[in-house]
């Protein structure tokens, strides 16, 4: 415990404290500029860092807020008279309901069209800065006077302490954010939208205020770049510094405040280290080497695709060549930057900082922080008491794709309490049923009601509403520890709200939902593997987890998509008891299955399906001898042959 | 009078936006085949375009630079495939995004140091002395510029219609993994539709240059608008693109017109973002089925 | 014709197939039969190329194409309509099938002309389709869809094919018309490598069978025997 604060702790402040004395040593202006900007790109990077890093996006908006910052600041010093505070106070509002309008519409996107739609309202902002000539001035250039802070002039000594102090902040509040549930929900709806919703998380809404945040740092950033160089272009805030914004958080390490520290340091540095010739070719030079002996390396360890090992050498040798052939680096200064990114982007994707921490926690083990002891299981899964009547009920259920008929009037009603098999042959409509009613497919027609009143649309609403599922192939955010995937999705143990999170207040919530968590992984028999990840767990292990998962939503209803499907005879006997054990705590379950055995022992009901329609329902017993199943399930042979098979 | 203005300001504006429409139809292109896109396809059409304009400095004779360019621009479109995209692909990750800007990027460059960074007029054979029609004044280069679009899209979708390669090339859009239990290899296809798209680019770049001259920006404002259009109307429909790019250039020529020529771009980028707060796959586009 | 030596293959951290080994002679129709989740459709996929074996050998003709992208195996003359039909939705059925015969046909003009001999041959198997030509092969039938698959892959002329779940959620009436063109084809001296979970039709059309539990086969032999094996019961409702 205490060398795991020693060391992490003690970096930072060390990294701080460093950064905080050097004006006091070194009196050199230039000195000073270059850390004033690294601080600002530091904030600016780490907003830049959630939606690139932690939401996965690549997001091109970023330099547009740091330009509409820096001009929301400057206009309100200019023609507001506001001080220091509030005139960065505004700068960051503009980002915060920016970005969220921006998100709005734009979050709702995957991959390229997010992409374009953030390039768009870079370019978009871009012609506003320049065209709204009475307010911005265009391209003439705005002029910025740095304001009083308290009414006390802020010299250029004063404005670097002011910037440490709020990338310190902004480092404090994003490290308590990330180890919350946020964080959390953050890296689950990377690896799985779809079960983010089905977990009631909300991919959407975790989203787009994550969005919204990170462009509210940037125009923080942008405020303090305005009082930094007091001289305000809209031509800075375009295409290019957006490519050595991603250069630097990519270089630096994706997902990772030092990442994007160190990226900060990079790009604060680059221009110099373009005029400075004998600089350019060290550092070519240096990294040529680099990627031939790790290009090298991977090749004859098989690690690496010929591609990603050749691609680096091939553009770090052009730097290298260009550099002696060019005369004036400074005039490829794009091309410069284009290699160097493109180097990085094939050969090292996680980044600086990524490799770095391959070795450091080689180096220095820590110990994760010791666990709670888990709750009790019957706070976490109070055992509800046994009410009697129809909780789900689907009349007439429809699903057509295309001229394919899924589902194809299917009415099933099931009763509180029970265990309700459903089952029937590939292809007969069972599990777009249940993604009917879980509400990852809208029905094509029919009615679905849980208690009488009407099932909501979509996922994250069916999920709020009592009814949590797994999946037949498995959705587990494979990169979250097997505990972290059943605390992401707990139900009403999150209440802190937002900017208390960021001021790092949620910790108690945290034991709490850490020993909730721990209760339902002992449910599973999965608690001793709390601390693997969830991709290295065993197959089966992975399957007992999605049930854990599913559970921490508290359901009424939960359904379970073929559970036993590629599970050893052993791991079958103990689903069957993880079964029992939810099904006495008085959750109604859906159970999907294709081993008779399972079904013939867990289920009070069975529904059997066939080409969408429903052909027979009972219990175990009486449906195992209906003819209609066993054809059904045998093909369509002569009935008594069939029924000798069967016996 | 004022109503002939407007007239006169659409169909300029439209046939602009046929150029839009056109780079557009690149983007369709590659999307189809690989869910990809170049994010740097507007440096393909400057390249394709300063390429050109060295043949015809050379002397090679307008109507045998066409095709000349043409070949650069495949080129180009092949390069991006191999160094930015296909890794990002085999590897399931949207790196191509970064990889594809950043390719750009250096093209940019490479331009900039090789040609120079001042624009340049670019000569062409085809007269741009106005003919009127009903009091619309229209230039024979405009013209020209609606017959080429018109003619490489055609072609391309007469390719797609009319070949076996083109049919497997919907097949690889449609399902890539029962197009390769066909024999038909993705990879190639995808590389395929690289090489149109840059061929398209460059068609672009050739139409494009004697109306707004050639330099190293010409093509900045140029692919806003066919990221617009594209967005607007759905990577999946060729015919949407021409509505679109048409609808998109005649507004952005009115805008510019009532509000002063700095205004232009912004029109095509709040549609687009409308577009796509209303329709997220384009108003031409289908809705995708998530599946488990 | 098609060998399989312990395949091991897989999805992810979930090994599906353990070391599942079976062989098809020429002119055979031979049946993998087994629970849902026991492998069969991740073996058909190993063996197409769709999926690349972590282990094991595939010989196609004595030549070995394990690992080789699967679009090389299918010009070697292996055909495989795979599991879920998967059509080429926005084509037509036309289009569908000279795409089955893409390996064999010029590529830019003519294509048709030369493949009108095997269109006749695949319609008049399935009238059907012919009927249906033009129309676009999303808004077919499961069962239409299910007859192009099939007619697709035996555009190709392959040396084998691979039939996966051709009964999938279709009607009985529909099933039964299946099996009745699998009999036709295997009369035809068609090589057949098929995978049903109905194992009573499978077992009634095939020559040889396989049983495949958890991965790996645990049964093989003549239909005859197998039926009286208790573990093909175990296959027939999991």
């Amino acid at each position: 415990m205490l060398k795991r604060l020693l060391l992490i702790r003690g970096a930072e402040i060390v990294a701080f404290t460093l950064l905080a004395t050097i004006p006091l040593v070194v009196s050199n202006s230039y000195v000073l500029g270059l850390l004033t900007l690294l601080a600002i790109y530091g904030i600016l990077l780490i907003g830049l860092d959630v939606t690139v890093g932690y939401l996965g996006q690549v997001n091109l908006a970023h330099a547009a807020f740091l330009g509409l910052g820096a001009y929301g600041a400057g206009l309100s010093v200019s023609l507001l008279g506001f001080g220091m505070l509030s005139a960065l106070a505004v700068s960051m509002l503009i980002g915060l309901v920016l970005g969220g309008l921006l998100a709005f519409p734009a979050l709702r996107l995957e991959g390229p069209q997010f992409a374009l739609a953030t390039l768009s309202f870079m370019a978009l902002s871009a012609t506003v800065l320049n065209e709204w000539e009475s307010l911005t001035f265009g391209a003439q250039g705005l002029t910025v006077s740095r304001p009083a802070l308290f009414a006390h002039a802020v010299n250029a000594q004063g404005f670097y302490w002011l910037c440490l102090i709020f990338l310190a902040l902004v480092w404090m509040a994003m490290r308590n954010l990330l180890s919350s549930q946020w964080g959390r929900a953050f890296e689950a709806l990377r690896d799985s939208p779809i079960a983010t919703d089905a977990m009631g998380i909300g991919t959407y809404r975790h989203k787009v205020i994550g969005f919204a945040l990170g462009s509210a740092l940037g125009s923080l950033a942008g405020g303090l770049y305005a009082f930094n160089f007091q001289y305000l272009q809209p031509l800075s805030f375009t295409y290019e510094l957006m490519v050595i914004l991603l250069l630097g958080v990519v270089l630096g390490g994706r997902k990772s405040l030092w990442g994007a520290f160190f990226g900060a340091s990079l790009v604060a540095l680059l221009p110099n280290l373009l005029s400075n010739r004998l600089l350019f070719e060290i550092i070519s030079a240096v990294g040529l080497l680099a990627a031939l002996f790790a290009g090298i390396r991977g090749l004859i360890k098989k690690t690496t695709r010929p591609f990603q090992a050749i691609a680096p050498i091939i553009a770090l040798g052009m730097l290298v060549v260009g550099g002696i052939l060019v005369k004036n680096t400074e005039d490829w200064r794009k091309g410069i930057f284009a290699l160097m990114l493109f180097s990085v982007v094939v050969g090292l994707p996680e980044g600086l900082m990524g490799f770095a921490a391959r070795f450091l926690t080689r180096l220095f083990r820590i110990d994760p922080p010791a666990l709670p002891p888990a709750a009790a299981l019957d706070t976490v899964l109070p055992a509800k008491v046994q009410d009697i009547g129809p909780l789900l009920q689907l009349e007439g259920l429809k699903r057509y794709f295309g001229g394919v008929k899924a589902v194809d009037g299917v009415s099933i009603t099931v009763q509180a309490g029970q265990i309700h098999g459903l089952i029937g042959p590939n292809g007969s409509g069972k599990s777009t049923a249940v993604n009917v009613i879980s509400g990852l497919y809208a029905p094509t027609t029919g009615k679905m009601m849980l208690h009488g009143k009407a099932l909501p649309m979509g996922l994250f609403n069916v999920a709020r509403a009592g009814v949590s599922r797994t999946f037949q192939n498995l959705q587990l955010f494979s990169e979250l520890s097997a505990m972290d995937n059943v605390m992401v999705a707990l139900k009403g143990v999150y209440r802190t709200p937002l900017p208390l999170v960021l001021l790092g207040l949620a910790k108690g919530e945290e034991k709490r939902a850490q020993a909730d968590a721990l209760a339902l992984l002992e449910l599973v028999g999965l608690r001793p593997h709390a601390r693997i990840s969830a991709k290295d767990l065993t197959y089966g292990d992975q399957r007992f987890l999605e049930i854990a998962r599913a559970l921490a939503r508290k359901p009424e209803l939960l359904i379970l998509d073929e559970p036993a499907a590629g599970l050893a005879l052993p791991d079958v006997n103990k689903l069957v008891e993880i079964i029992r054990r939810i099904h006495q705590r008085g959750i109604t379950i859906i159970l999907i299955e294709h081993h008779m055995d399972v079904v013939s022992e867990l289920c009070d009901v069975v529904t059997v399906l066939d080409g969408g329609k429903v052909i027979a329902e009972g219990s175990a017993e009486e449906v195992k001898r209906d003819p209609k199943v066993i054809e059904a399930y045998l093909g369509t042979t002569n009935e008594t042959a069939a029924m000798t098979v069967v016996k | 009078m004022n109503s002939i203005i407007i007239v006169q300001m659409a169909v300029s504006g439209a046939m602009m936006g046929l150029v839009y429409a056109l780079i557009a139809y690149g983007f369709q292109l590659t999307f189809s085949t690989s869910k990809s896109i170049n994010f740097g396809q507007g440096e393909l059409v400057m390249l394709s375009a300063f390429f050109s304009l060295t043949l015809l400095n050379w002397g090679v004779p307008y109507w045998l630079m066409v095709p000349g360019g043409l070949l650069f621009g495949v080129i180009l479109g092949l390069a991006v495939e191999r160094a930015g995209v296909r890794l990002a692909l085999e590897q399931k990750s949207e790196g191509w995004i970064l990889l594809t800007i950043i390719i750009g990027l250096l093209g940019f460059s490479a331009a900039e140091n090789i040609w120079g960074r001042d624009d340049r007029p670019f000569p062409t054979p085809i007269s741009s002395d106005a003919l009127h029609f009903f009091g619309i004044s229209i230039t024979p280069l405009e013209i020209s510029v609606a017959v080429g679009v018109f003619a490489v899209m055609g072609l391309i979708e007469l390719f797609k219609r009319k070949t076996l390669l083109g049919k497997a090339f919907e097949a690889v859009s449609a399902d890539r993994d029962a197009a390769e239990l066909m024999g038909i290899s993705a990879t190639r296809t995808v590389m395929l539709s690289y090489g149109l798209s840059g061929m398209v680019a460059a068609m672009a770049g050739i139409l494009v240059s004697p109306i707004t001259t050639v330099g190293p920006t010409m093509a900045s404002a140029l692919i806003l608008k066919a990221f617009s259009v594209a967005v607007v109307a759905g990577l999946e429909s060729g015919f949407g693109v021409v509505i679109v790019g048409i609808f998109l250039g005649a507004l952005e020529s009115l805008t510019s017109f009532y509000l002063g020529s700095g205004w232009r771009e912004a029109p095509g980028l709040i549609l687009l973002i409308l577009a796509l707060a209303v329709r997220p796959n384009g108003i031409f586009g289908k809705a995708s089925i998530r599946k488990v | 014709m098609l060998v399989v030596e312990n395949l091991h293959a897989g999805y992810g951290t979930s090994k599906v197939l353990t070391g599942a080994s079976l062989k098809v002679a020429k002119g055979k129709v031979v049946a993998l039969i087994g629970a849902n989740g026991a492998g069969k459709t991740t073996t058909m996929r190993a063996i197409s190329g769709m999926l690349k074996p972590d282990q094991g050998r595939v010989l196609l003709d004595g030549k070995p194409v394990q690992g080789q992208d699967a679009s090389r195996i299918a010009r070697l003359g292996l055909a495989h309509a795979p599991e879920g039909r998967k059509v080429f939705g926005p084509l037509s059925t036309e289009d569908n099938l000279l795409l089955g015969a893409y390996s064999r046909l010029p590529l830019f003009f003519g294509f048709r002309a030369k493949s009108l001999q095997d269109l006749e041959r695949v319609y008049e198997l399935f009238p059907l389709l012919k009927e249906r030509r033009m129309q676009t092969s999303g808004t077919l039938s499961g069962g239409e869809q299910q007859m192009l698959a099939i007619g697709r892959a035996l555009m190709a002329n392959p040396k084998i094919m691979l039939l996966d779940e051709p009964s999938m959620g279709l009607a009985p009436v529909i099933v039964q018309e299946v099996f009745k063109t699998i009999r036709r084809l295997k009369a035809a001296g068609l090589t057949l490598l098929l995978v049903e979970q109905f194992a009573k039709s499978a077992l009634e059309v095939a020559d040889y069978a396989y049983v495949m539990e958890r991965g790996r086969i645990v049964a093989e032999g003549e239909p005859a025997e197998l039926q009286k094996d208790e573990r093909v019961l175990a296959a027939y409702l999991g």
